[in-house]
């Protein structure tokens, strides 16, 4: 088997596995709460590696996640509630939508061959706000007044209404992880790394540099759409500024940040750890410092790691496994705590703590017991971290 | 209104084009300035001009002070969006525990400045516009003076260019990227006062700021004042005859329209003659 279809094969497992938590949890006894909050751990894993096809394969840094996100949404909203389509036709339809928009921004801004990334990023910045404007101002989609979004009918064979929307944010994370993941290893992403690292070369190269960024901001655009009409299911009320705020963006780029944007296991690994922490922090009554937080760490962490923490848990695999199953472990003798999710956000917070130090320091802490350190830093590792078209 | 929010982008234009940092969290420096325009006005009971006097040195230092945390950790033009958005966050934050998501406005007794308009030609200009026009114009005059006839100008256009080489040319470009930064951060300080004086603040106000302030840094040029101005002008009446027209709402979507066919057509700017960069 190569190593692709074993890939496969492990998200189909894994899918299977997480698909019928539902069926298993009569058995097992888990709190209902887990599924809730593996639901929006999905949604997470879903718009940090949509997000990262663009991002972090050509390097064009987008702000517009929030947009697309909110353009899948509006349009579940607009044709189940206001038009009474089936839910299943109308999600397709805002993939669809979604892609379209990003398709458009990418024809206005890709086509100008002298723009930098950074207009590229402030337009997609602006993008979330104009369609803030549209969708107040036009009454057929919003009007101000906001949509309910109570009692959506599902397809019967997903189950009842919690788990059939659990299972749909489950199918649309692992259709766009394994999205991102082919992507990775393809021609495509190949491409796409080459406009990354240099983008005039690429092109003199024969990299069809036009063509590749629209895919990869369409595939992100569309995810994002899709994830987005799932995750108005369970928005009950949706409301402008509740869909075109800052957060989405904010957390997907912290995420990636935190995971690393060069692989596709970065946003994953990043969603999995910044959804556990903020879970946390916001059942431990930290609502209002929680932004703060989230603002100092991306800070840091975009100037203390710059290829993200996965990239350095490969590299120090014993470390993480040992940190990570160590601290969980303790934590589950101790008993400190009841929740089976605060152990896991111990584990993870000593983790990454111990992927912040830095290579260097690192490497002399490795001499002190006698090692020498030539697999710290492979040749190469530069190319890893370049970013930036 | 153009004139403000000529105010509103300079300083993320000079920073942007000499500097090459996209400093989100220029917009957070607005909004803090006009909380503490407001906060100072309405606890000490003095005229909120005078403020300028307060605001202004200090967020120099503020600006001093990012800039050589930038050049402590090595921020280039990539990373900068990164960190000023996290910065951005951060900030928001704060003003938002400290002074609530309520709208907060100072009374009409503190600020006589507010309901005073004048009348040019028929059209009504409302007293803390006109001033702010003022400002900005007086502001882009003097940075495009200060560019083109002083040999700080000559240095600043020569590290814009190329840090390097500057350097080797003896220019200490650390020190003059410091003292931009604190300009420009002053700069902001500045609409921050026009903005306590004009309108109500609540801390999503920053957020909303980035579908005005950008176009406007694109369109006028990165880096160049008097380009800025023109923007900021063009921008400002397109959004105030759009909300006479179809209502307020709709001012963004007129300015993201101008913002894509500008960058379909001109997309180095309006001016480019004069540019930093």
């Amino acid at each position: 088997m190569s190593a692709r279809v074993r890939a496969l094969v492990g998200f189909g497992a894994v899918a299977l596995i997480l698909g019928f938590a539902p069926n298993m949890q009569e058995s097992l006894e888990f709190p209902r709460f887990y599924l809730i909050f593996l639901f929006t751990m999905f949604f997470w894993i879903a718009q940090a590696s949509s997000w990262n096809i663009l991002t972090g394969y050509s390097g064009y840094f987008s702000f517009g996640q929030g947009a697309f996100y909110g353009v899948g949404v509006y349009t579940v909203g607009v044709l189940v509630v206001k038009q009474g389509w089936s839910f299943m036709t109308a999600l397709p339809v805002a993939g669809l939508l979604a892609g379209l928009t990003g398709l458009f921004l990418g024809l206005v801004v890709f086509r100008v061959r002298r723009l930098t990334g950074e207009i590229f990023a402030l337009t997609t910045l602006a993008i979330a706000f104009v369609l803030a404007s549209v969708a107040r101002l036009s009454p057929s989609i919003d009007g101000g007044t906001g949509i309910f979004m109570t009692g959506t009918p599902l397809p019967g064979f997903l189950g009842e209404f919690t788990t059939a929307a659990y299972r749909l944010t489950l199918a649309i994370t692992l259709i766009t992880v394994v999205v991102a993941y082919l992507i990775h290893d393809s021609r495509l992403g190949w491409g796409l790394f080459a406009i990354r690292d240099d983008e005039p070369v690429a092109e003199g190269l024969g990299v069809p540099t036009f063509r590749y960024k629209m895919v990869a901001l369409g595939a992100n655009a569309l995810l994002a759409g899709l994830m987005g009409g799932v995750w108005a299911l369970q928005l009950g009320f949706v409301t402008v500024d509740d869909v075109f705020n800052i957060r989405v963006p904010l957390f997907v780029i912290l995420m990636s940040v935190l995971g690393g944007m060069q692989h596709w296991m970065g946003p994953v690994i990043g969603a999995v750890i910044i959804t556990t922490l903020t879970d946390r922090l916001n059942s431990a009554g930290l609502t209002d410092v929680n932004q703060i937080i989230i603002g100092g760490m991306l800070v840091v962490l975009a100037l203390a790691v710059r290829e993200g923490v996965y990239v350095r848990m490969r590299r120090r695999w014993v470390t993480t496994a040992v940190s990570f199953f160590g601290v969980l472990g303790l934590a589950r003798l101790l008993d400190l705590n009841d929740s089976l999710i605060s152990d896991f956000a111990y584990a993870m917070v000593a983790t990454v703590v111990m992927m912040l130090v830095p290579d260097r320091v690192w490497a002399r802490f490795g001499e002190l017991f006698g090692r020498s350190h030539p697999a710290e830093e492979p040749i190469g590792a530069e190319d890893l971290t370049r970013t930036g078209p | 209104m153009g004139g403000l929010y000529a105010l509103m982008s300079i300083g993320i234009s000079l920073s942007w084009g000499a500097l090459k940092i996209i400093n989100l969290a220029h917009f957070s420096f607005i909004l803090l300035s006009a909380y503490i325009v407001y906060q100072l006005t309405v606890s000490f009971e003095v005229d909120p001009l005078l403020m300028v006097l307060v605001v202004a040195p200090l967020f120099f230092m503020l600006g001093v002070l990012v800039q050589m945390f930038f050049h402590l950790a090595k921020v280039d033009e990539f990373k900068s969006l990164i960190v000023t958005f996290g910065l951005f966050i951060i900030f928001q934050s704060v003003m938002q525990t400290i002074w609530s998501a309520d709208f907060r406005r100072i009374g009409p007794v503190l600020n006589p400045y507010e309901t005073q308009s004048f009348f040019v030609a028929g059209i009504a200009f409302q007293l803390p516009q006109l001033v702010a026009f003022v400002v900005a114009l007086l502001i882009a005059g003097g940075m495009w003076l200060t560019f083109t006839r002083t040999y700080f100008g000559k240095a600043v256009r020569a590290v814009a260019q190329d840090p390097e080489m500057a350097r080797a040319f003896g220019i200490d470009s650390r020190r003059v990227a410091v003292i931009l930064s604190g300009l420009s951060t002053a700069f902001s300080a500045l609409a921050g006062v026009f903005i306590a004086i004009g309108q109500t603040m609540f801390p999503q106000l920053a957020v909303a700021w980035f579908g005005i302030v950008f176009p406007i840094v694109i369109l006028g040029g990165l880096g160049n004042s008097l380009g800025t101005l023109t923007a900021g002008v063009i921008i400002g009446v397109a959004a105030g005859v759009s909300s006479v027209l179809w209502g307020p709402l709709s001012a963004p979507l007129v300015t993201f329209t101008i913002l894509i066919v500008a960058l379909l057509f001109r997309p180095e700017g309006l001016i480019t003659k004069r540019s930093i960069a």
